[in-house]
């Protein structure tokens, strides 16, 4: 086994809401709530959710973006939170981030050479001509060519930014790079092209992800395994395969129910869960699913169940996980006769047009 | 996503070259290519050459009295023909004043607006990038916006005594809180996006992610507003001078020639008139070529 890159334990991010010169303090937000993973050497952990889980929150806390509250972020071993600024920055050429919108995080004054010589310079990874010539090496390593070096990020289309970010990420060659939301804002295309470009560059450079994303299908295909947060907490965390097939927390099979499928006649098993998240201003003793669980009782709305083991690999917060475990996934139903005759013709028309002969 | 498992790895498909911005003509032909602006452009370009050379353009000394006071211009039946416009209440050149006068007018609005500019932007930005010396930094430049320019140079007067250095000092003060505010919305706009934060992942210091970060993304915007300020600011220092501070006589400044003329207003017009137009047209051009510069500069207002 090996040595884990990061542990996180007990992470938690409150936001305070008021202040200023004369304000008062008008209450907290629990953004992230006790949040603790460990991500090994070379492996994609991805963190699942619905937009305002905190699974981004959660992304910036583990770089002290944000100031966490409380909590501990471990970095090969050394302690992230409590360092003094100037060895924050040292430390940074370990841990990188990609972010969610291309167009944004990228500064629109600086040559896409300026952008990736920066961190080179600051973390000495190379200077002078040799920083120029890494430069060159990293644009042709994520799929552009060193010619492009002089232009501005506007003359580049999303997904030859991302590029660009990803190869800014993977400048220093840290230990640890922070996807949030990487590929969301990018055509279909494009995703395809750039979650694939993160997977050769994890194979060949061997660091770890946290892969901040709402989409399932992108992480089934990227995640070696996965945190489901909910509202602030992990609710669930298994092996990828683990969890797709197998799925203990009921909002966890809610979520895949919930995710699109190329599968014609595919009928959900069960009812989608209603209402909205509550407020993570004022969250109750309770499950935060409770109120929109189908299986919640009393000791739902009283006690938060904990983390425990579950499954083979996996860690589930649920009082019930055992019958939901034993809920049925939804399965590819029964063909109606007629869409089994007309996927037939389809089929027969592009076997001919592979062969060669018209139809 | 079931696409990314039939593509082939990282296989840039798209091409940089296709995607390329077109070609936008640059901006300062844009500038020229309104009017309005053009000739305002050329107005204040002839407007300092005249006060640069003020001494080779010069016909007389502007601080010699001559024997011919109040003449008329040379266009009126009564005018003479050294003075091309007239002669003012103590016999010294208009013509010549004006130049040397301008002289003093726009160094005083230059460097009235280039030290207010400088120390507004700076501490507009400053209090963007840092959220905790915000509130203090602005509740200060609220205590400075309620303080009238006017009032600030009669003081500075009062202790310093007459001349051009406690006017530009008012004016730059005056012009701070103005120029910090916009400073300030400027750069909490930039301070939302998201390279900010890409900066600080990166590694950078904050001294390096205000410079190269900050600094660089706000500075058009900022420049093209304290453009627009410079004409105001004229307006200001023109009013101080008609109000007997600033320049000390016989030292020519327009706002003060206008104020001379006023007890002649009766029989010999032109002499407070003529300032006063030149006023109105160096604040005028100033004001609209300010105005192209914002439209052909500031990315907002392209379509």
């Amino acid at each position: 086994m090996k040595p884990n890159v990061l542990d996180v334990s007990g992470l938690t991010k409150h936001f305070t809401l008021g202040g200023g010169l004369f304000g008062r303090k008008k209450g907290v937000v629990q953004a992230v709530s006790d949040v603790s993973f460990s991500v090994a050497g070379g492996e994609t952990l991805a963190i699942v959710g619905e937009s305002g889980c905190g699974k981004s929150t959660t992304g910036r806390a583990l770089l002290r973006l944000l100031e966490p509250t409380s909590g501990s972020v471990k970095l090969d071993g050394e302690e992230v939170t409590g360092l003094s600024p100037g060895r924050l920055q040292a430390l940074r050429r370990n841990m990188q981030m990609v972010f969610q919108d291309p167009f944004g995080s990228l500064n629109p004054r600086m040559t896409v050479r300026e952008t990736l010589m920066e961190p080179l310079l600051l973390h000495n990874v190379a200077t002078g001509k040799r920083a120029h010539e890494a430069t060159a090496r990293l644009l042709e390593t994520v799929g552009l060519a060193a010619h492009h070096a002089d232009r501005y990020p506007h003359e580049f289309s999303g997904g030859q930014r991302q590029r660009i970010c990803i190869a800014r990420a993977i400048a220093t060659r840290p230990r640890l790079i922070v996807c949030d939301e990487p590929v969301s804002a990018l055509d279909v295309s494009v995703q395809a092209q750039v979650v694939n470009l993160l997977q050769d560059l994890q194979r060949e450079f061997g660091m770890a992800y946290v892969f901040i994303s709402h989409d399932l299908s992108v992480v089934r295909h990227i995640a070696d395994r996965v945190a489901v947060m909910y509202l602030g907490r992990v609710v669930e965390e298994a092996p990828a395969a683990q969890l797709f097939a197998d799925p203990r927390h009921p909002y966890t099979r809610a979520l895949i129910e919930a995710a699109p499928r190329p599968v014609p006649g595919l009928r959900i098993a069960a009812e989608p869960p209603k209402g909205e998240a509550p407020s993570a201003l004022n969250p109750g003793p309770g499950c935060a699913f409770a109120p929109r669980c189908p299986l919640a009782t009393d000791l739902c709305r009283t006690t938060r169940p904990a983390l425990e083991p579950a499954g083979a690999a996996g860690r589930v917060a649920c009082h019930h996980s055992e019958t939901a475990a034993g809920l049925s996934v939804a399965e590819a139903p029964p063909q109606s006769p007629q869409l089994a005759a007309r996927l037939a013709v389809m089929a027969r028309a592009r076997a001919a047009q592979a062969s060669g002969t018209p139809a | 996503m079931t696409t990314a498992n039939a593509a082939p790895p990282a296989e840039p498909i798209e091409d940089a070259d296709q995607v390329t911005a077109p070609a936008r003509a640059h901006w300062f032909r844009r500038l020229l290519r309104d009017r309005a602006a053009a000739l305002a452009l050329v107005t204040l370009a002839l407007i300092i050459l005249g006060a640069l050379f003020a001494p080779l353009l010069a016909t007389h000394d502007p601080a010699s009295n001559s024997r011919s006071i109040m003449t008329p211009p040379i266009w009126s039946p009564m005018g003479e023909a050294g003075h091309w416009l007239g002669t003012d209440g103590q016999g010294r050149d208009i013509y010549s004043r004006l130049l040397y006068g301008a002289r003093l007018t726009l160094l005083i609005g230059f460097l009235a607006v280039g030290l207010g500019g400088f120390i507004g932007s700076l501490v507009g930005l400053l209090s963007a990038f840092n959220e905790r010396i915000d509130p203090w930094i602005m509740r200060t430049m609220d205590v400075l916006l309620s303080f009238p320019a006017i009032l600030l140079g009669l003081a500075l007067v009062a202790v310093m005594g007459q001349g051009v250095i406690p006017v530009i000092i008012a004016l730059s003060v005056s012009s701070i809180p103005d120029c910090a505010r916009v400073a300030r919305g400027i750069a909490i706009g930039v301070m939302k996006q998201e390279f900010i934060e890409a900066g600080r992942a990166v590694g950078l210091s904050n001294i390096q992610l205000f410079k190269r970060y900050l600094v660089r993304n706000a500075i058009s915007s900022i420049m093209i507003f304290i453009s627009l300020r410079f004409g105001q600011t004229i307006l200001i220092g023109a009013t101080l001078s008609f109000l007997g501070l600033g320049a000390r006589p016989p030292a020519a400044e327009l706002g003060m020639m206008a104020s001379q003329g006023r007890e002649f207003l009766l029989f010999a017009p032109h002499i407070a008139v003529i300032p006063s137009v030149v006023i109105f047209i160096i604040v005028l051009s100033a004001n609209v070529a300010g105005d192209a510069l914002r439209d052909v500069l500031d990315p907002r207002l392209q379509a």
